[in-house]
């Protein structure tokens, strides 16, 4: 499920090349961290997955990103579709003004599903799988605005399994949570790579190190390493990443 | 620019150092007191008691580095293998407690055949400890690969050694006091290789045998 296959992507924001000729699988039921200083492309490396940048004016794409063998560039990809498939969640939680079932059950609305019942259980499995069942069960119809910020990323999370994708984006998701919500958010991770391809960005090393099977490390838009992350970290093989994630340069 | 870790690294490789330099100076001076049979047993104990002393301080602070900095690459390897040169060191000090204890309580060998063979053991030895610690003192890998012949040479002693004592007529008390040095020295050149494997592998990465 979920494998991603990116063949000699490239992608330029008007005159600015920012991801160069990137090839990289990306393996299904695992964490894939993507870290690199900033401005290295990690981020757009991250939107060109669920084909966000097409929404920046100026954006150029090329190469392929396959995900379960279809190249999502194609013509006939439906970008709604594609998005359903592919989730993200951002670095700050953006819930909707809305109440916590709304929330949650708006996917599954927006792709036609009306059915009360069939919603209801949908909301459920969503908050439980994203580990917020129990925090909020007795408050469905509460403002989603009124969770601390580690429920509200909890929140967006199950948000985005609510339309059963195949891929999870994380880009920095913990960034703006303290530390108790930051290892709540973590150990998600791990539990959702059992059913889903989950590929975050982080800034920081220590969750990298922490949560992801496999990490890549960006530079100047550039592939320099990728491997399983015990290897990355314990014995990286480019000095340019040796360098980096031993703070020598960032 | 120096990194907050670097400080810390540099401490621990002091520390290390002078461990070693200690566990050095008991291999030496168990091994030259057992060959010409001078009694100093109780120095080499006080060496071997404060090489013993040092491990606690040293695996405090590479755990403190790791809490502090989290390190990981190359910082990462140094200190992992500093926690097993660590243990190889203690391992020098103790065998040499040990070898200071048998002249202690069965004397040495006078055999011409023993002897000889004990001494050419020894000297490859002490040359082992002591290019064990320059290898480790500037993280050289070229210089911790020469352990392999040293150690190559000791074990064919060993083995010569074995075949000696197979069929002689020494008294059980020389037998007992020859073999019983042969083994810890035998020993101490598989640790002297242990570090250069350390050295290699902190330094590339790469997991090598020296024996």
């Amino acid at each position: 499920m979920g494998k991603i296959d990116v063949k000699n992507l490239n992608i330029w924001f008007t005159d600015n090349h920012v991801i160069k000729d990137v090839s990289l699988e990306l393996k299904s039921n695992s964490v894939t961290a993507f870290m690199g200083p900033s401005g290295c492309g990690k981020t757009t490396f991250l939107r060109a997955i669920n084909r966000l940048n097409d929404l920046i004016v100026g954006s150029k794409t090329t190469g392929e990103i396959r995900i379960v063998g279809q190249n999502i560039y194609d013509k006939d990809v439906e970008i709604f579709e594609l998005r359903r498939r592919v989730g993200m969640v951002f670095q700050k939680p953006n819930p909707f003004p809305k109440s916590i079932f709304d929330n949650v059950a708006f996917g599954p609305q927006l792709h036609g599903l009306d059915e009360k019942e069939e919603l209801k259980t949908i909301v459920e499995k969503s908050l439980r799988e994203a580990a917020l069942w129990d925090e909020v069960k007795d408050r469905l119809e509460k403002s989603a605005l009124d969770l601390s910020g580690g429920q509200q990323q909890r929140l967006c999370i199950a948000r985005a399994l609510a339309v059963n994708p195949d891929v999870i984006l994380m880009d920095e998701p913990c960034s703006a949570l303290d530390p108790i919500a930051t290892a709540k958010i973590e150990s998600l991770m791990r539990k959702l790579a059992n059913r889903y391809t989950v590929v975050i960005v982080t800034h920081n090393m220590q969750q990298a190190a922490r949560v992801s099977d496999y990490t890549v490390f960006l530079y100047l838009g550039k592939l320099i390493e990728s491997g399983t992350t015990k290897n990355v970290f314990e014995n990286p093989t480019n000095e340019l990443t040796e360098k980096y994630i031993t703070g020598e340069f960032g | 620019m120096k990194r907050l870790i670097d400080s810390g690294l540099e401490q621990v490789s002091s520390m290390l150092i002078r461990m070693g330099e200690l566990a050095q100076e008991a291999v030496s001076l168990s091994v030259i007191s057992y060959l010409e049979n001078s009694k100093n047993h109780i120095q080499i104990k006080d060496i071997s008691t404060n090489v013993s002393s040092m491990v606690d301080p040293i695996e405090d602070t590479i755990f403190e580095i790791m809490v502090r900095f989290q390190p990981v690459a190359s910082d990462l390897r140094i200190l992992k293998s500093y926690i097993k040169i660590c243990y190889d060191f203690e391992r020098f000090g103790r065998y040499a407690f040990d070898i200071a204890q048998i002249y202690e309580k069965l004397g040495g060998t006078k055999e011409p055949a023993f002897k000889h063979i004990i001494e050419e053991m020894s000297e490859n030895v002490i040359e082992m400890v002591n290019t064990s610690i320059q290898s480790l003192k500037r993280h050289d890998v070229e210089q911790a690969k020469k352990l392999t012949e040293n150690e190559k040479k000791v074990d064919e002693l060993y083995r010569q050694y074995l075949d000696t004592l197979i069929g002689s007529k020494i008294t059980k008390v020389t037998m007992i006091s020859s073999l019983l040095v042969v083994r810890y020295l035998e020993r101490i050149a598989d640790h002297a290789s242990y570090i250069g494997e350390s050295v290699i592998y902190l330094s590339t990465g790469e997991r090598t045998k020296l024996r």
